[in-house]
């Protein structure tokens, strides 16, 4: 997903202190690669591979090494570097913009910001920001709901009680993240991470009761703002197919990415906040290394085939 | 309808035995029916629509169990499980 400096610039303007210092009116500029550049090498001349296409960070290196330049010399390198058609530049702990670059900026039509943050800094924050800028993003159908660390989504036909189920484990202390549309976003480790769309975030809609707004009822203790996704749990009317055993657990693919799933019939009089409550437990321990499914599985197999020998 | 009963025996000849796997494919097979369903082995005698029970009759490979289904439509049950054993819980 291409993105253009004005969305860094929008998403990132306060989170990183940047101030446009030229090339205001070309915000509009793309940012074809999005991630930075220290353009240390440019300066000495060397072209040959040069990563053009990202943000070009300007530190105390690139800034000494202008300063051992003669002025002739220091324009004509600056100036090779504005003709490779440079995104945006980014001067870092607050150092004076040489004229040089104020004017080639105008002239070549690229922003130029300044940050008071130490160019380590930056970088890594400008990492994050950029990649949150532009991981594959979707909505989903379903709540989702944070237990004891693991992060779980509830899908299921409208009026299976999705809802419900999640008030019950809400009032048994865990965490609301989204009701009914959830929002999901693939990060670079290939982890979804699911949050609430900002106009909805936190209310809840329960058949009978109308809209409830989730803190207000009970405390900020139950909301949470975004939780990575581990378990998908499915709410189906029963149809005798259901798995027994878990020895071959299920997985679905949600953006790409293979996430553990359980299907849960649901009947009347079953608690099902209790289920899922289990169902999130169990996946904690599976995390931790034990399947008790497949455990007690390779223990009753040791057994019969031992029992075969004895048997001849 | 007159309730039948009938009892057949099955040799298990899958290389692990009743595990799990089985265990869940016999349950699920008895569990399509009405009638009652019992599997016994040296006295030891278990519904076959527990997972639980099925796992600890211990099925040995090369063990004989015998399958009792005793109900309305004992006949379609008995010939599910017997689809299994036939066809070694469909293993190897």
């Amino acid at each position: 997903m291409a993105i253009t400096v004005k969305t860094l610039w929008d998403e990132g303007a306060e989170k990183l202190s940047l101030s446009v210092i030229a090339g205001e009116q070309h915000l509009d500029r793309k940012l074809p690669e999005t991630a930075m550049n220290r353009p240390g090498l440019a300066l000495t001349g060397f072209f040959q591979y040069f990563a053009n296409q990202r943000l070009q960070i300007f530190g105390l290196a690139e800034f000494t090494y202008l300063k051992s330049l003669k002025e002739g010399e220091k324009l004509k390198r600056l100036k090779e570097l504005f003709e490779q058609q440079i995104p945006g530049i980014v001067i870092t702990r607050n150092r004076k913009i040489p004229e040089e670059i104020l004017k080639l900026a105008e002239q070549h039509k690229v922003p130029v910001f300044r940050t008071p943050m130490v160019t380590m800094n930056f970088v890594n924050e400008c990492t994050v920001i950029l990649e949150k800028l532009t991981a594959p993003q979707e909505r989903i159908q379903g709540t989702c709901l944070e237990l004891m660390g693991i992060g779980m989504l509830l899908r299921g036909d409208p009026g299976i009680g999705k809802s419900e189920t999640a008030l019950s484990l809400i009032e048994r202390g865990y965490s609301l993240v989204s009701d009914d549309v959830t929002e999901v976003r693939r990060t670079s480790r290939g982890r979804l991470v699911c949050w609430a769309n900002e106009v909805t975030r936190y209310h809840m809609e329960i058949r009978g009761l109308g809209i409830i707004h989730v803190p207000s009822l009970f405390g900020v203790a139950a909301i949470r703002r975004q939780t990575e996704l581990d378990l998908v749990i499915d709410l189906k009317t029963p149809s005798g197919n259901e798995d027994r055993t878990g020895v071959d657990p299920d997985t679905v693919k949600i953006m790409g990415v293979e996430v553990p799933c359980l299907t849960l019939p649901v009947r009347s009089g079953r608690d099902m906040a209790n289920i899922v409550e289990v169902a999130a437990l169990n996946q904690k321990l599976k995390e931790l290394g034990h399947d008790a499914a497949k455990e007690l599985d390779d223990k009753i197999i040791t057994r019969l085939t031992k029992g075969r020998v004895r048997n001849g | 309808m007159a309730d039948t009963t009938l009892v057949k025996k099955f040799k298990v000849t899958n290389e692990y035995g009743i595990h799990a796997r089985p265990a869940a494919l016999l349950v699920k097979a008895a569990g399509q029916f009405e009638c009652d369903v019992f599997m016994e082995k040296d006295g030891n005698k278990v519904s076959c629509k527990s997972i639980m029970g099925l796992m600890t009759i211990e099925g040995y490979p090369g063990s004989t169990m015998a399958v009792t289904t005793s109900g309305a439509d004992a006949e379609d049950a008995m010939n599910a499980i017997e689809e299994l054993f036939v066809n070694k819980f469909y293993e190897d």
